[in-house]
């Protein structure tokens, strides 16, 4: 296997395996803020902000992930 | 519709809305066949050339364009400063000539800069929220409108020698680096000022295990070695919250830095792969983006520094 080869392999594993940890966070929280919807359906504004919130800090992980494949893939 | 009189349908006539769709789908599907995936489906085709977009380049250290006075000047550094101006100048305008009764521009500020002020007041409370919002309303305006200005058509498109003259300010990563030690020094310095030397015991926290050390001494060994030991984890813990104070620093630099250069680089490879079509769904993703990256970074340091102006009495270590 060539380095070429070796670094998108890199690349493709690093925000395939990065992505999985933030999903299941964003799976949980969107599970937890529909069960907050469901029971207390006049809390929709602060459940949807704070879901929103808390699902960018969850998301935050998977760019860092994201900017180690970009640099991988096109600048290393 | 709701008026009834109307006719045809969004707001125009059925020719001038089947012209549009018309234009619309066709350049759509040359998009699709002037870019990288079409052109592998289907094959080459030389006359739609003049839509390809080049693959991006993207270099995540912002390029120097000139030195003034020895001092180097990045595209960021230009972009930030534009941000800064477009600030100070729409202040202006909008502070100029204050009514009772606003107008367009002025209540739209009176209502974003009345909604961070409620924010402020209703996670640090009153009193201190309204100490705290100049600082959290600048950090949230600064992030919030470097993100759109860097939407606007020319940042990235107009080139200065070989590099973009304008680049969002945050796609550098010195420009969170700095945001993020304001708010540590904004953090550590209310921290320090409302609770005195008690805000360092949080981080340095031998007194109980020192007094525990003397009560073995004085004899009563069973009640010292006990509080020795709690003592010990009251010492371990407050190197763990000295850690933590310092990894917010990488933590906050990193996800703004990583959404917003993450952010342009995906329009960039979006305009690439269908051009002219596929980048105008993610500027609306990018918008929101803008926004929720503010908040964040807003709201998380209005929430630490509330943590740290909270004394610390009731605890048990």
């Amino acid at each position: 296997m060539d380095a070429e080869a070796m670094r998108m392999l890199a690349a493709g594993l690093a925000i395939g395996l990065g992505a999985l940890g933030p999903g299941i966070g964003i799976g949980i929280l969107g599970y937890g803020a529909m069960q907050g919807l469901a029971r207390n359906p006049e809390a929709r504004g602060p459940i949807m902000t704070n879901m929103i919130l808390a699902i960018a800090m969850a998301e935050a992980i998977a760019i860092y992930a994201l900017i180690v494949a970009i640099i991988l893939a096109m600048i290393a | 519709m709701a008026e009834p009189k109307r006719k045809g349908c969004l707001g125009c006539s059925f020719p001038v809305l089947i012209i549009v769709t018309v234009v619309a789908l066709a350049i759509i599907v040359m998009g699709f066949l002037a870019g990288p995936l079409g052109k592998n489906m289907i094959g080459e085709t030389e006359w739609l050339n003049w839509m390809t977009v080049s693959p991006p380049e993207p270099h995540l250290p912002a390029p120097v364009l000139f030195h003034v006075f020895g001092l180097p000047i990045t595209n960021t550094i230009i972009a930030g400063w534009i941000t800064v101006v477009f600030l100070v100048v729409i202040s202006w305008v909008v502070t100029r000539r204050i009514k009772i009764v606003p107008g367009r521009l002025q209540a739209a500020f009176e209502f974003l800069l009345g909604w961070i002020f409620d924010l402020c007041n209703s996670i640090a409370g009153e009193e201190n929220g309204r100490k705290f919002f100049p600082v959290i309303c600048t950090i949230f305006l600064f992030v919030l409108f470097n993100a759109w200005l860097s939407l606007i058509p020319g940042f990235g498109s107009i080139l200065f020698g070989h590099h973009e003259l304008l680049r969002g300010a945050n796609t550098d990563i010195n420009t969170p680096l700095a945001i993020a030690l304001v708010s540590f020094v904004f953090v550590e310095y209310y921290g320090l000022k409302t609770l005195g030397i008690k805000y360092l015991r949080k981080f340095v926290d031998v007194g109980a295990f020192f007094g525990s050390v003397g009560k073995v001494f004085k004899g009563k060994a069973k009640e010292g070695l006990s509080g020795l030991f709690s003592g010990a984890v009251g010492i371990f813990i407050g190197g763990l919250e000295t850690l933590s104070e310092l990894i917010r620093i990488v933590s906050f630099t990193f996800r703004l830095f990583g959404n917003m250069t993450a952010g342009e680089i995906l329009l960039l490879i979006a305009a690439f792969l269908i051009p002219w079509v596929l980048a105008l769904p993610f500027y609306g993703l990018e918008l929101l983006v803008g926004f929720v990256q503010a908040l964040i970074f807003s709201g998380l340091t209005l929430v630490f520094v509330t943590m740290a102006v909270s004394p610390h009495e009731g605890e048990a270590h």
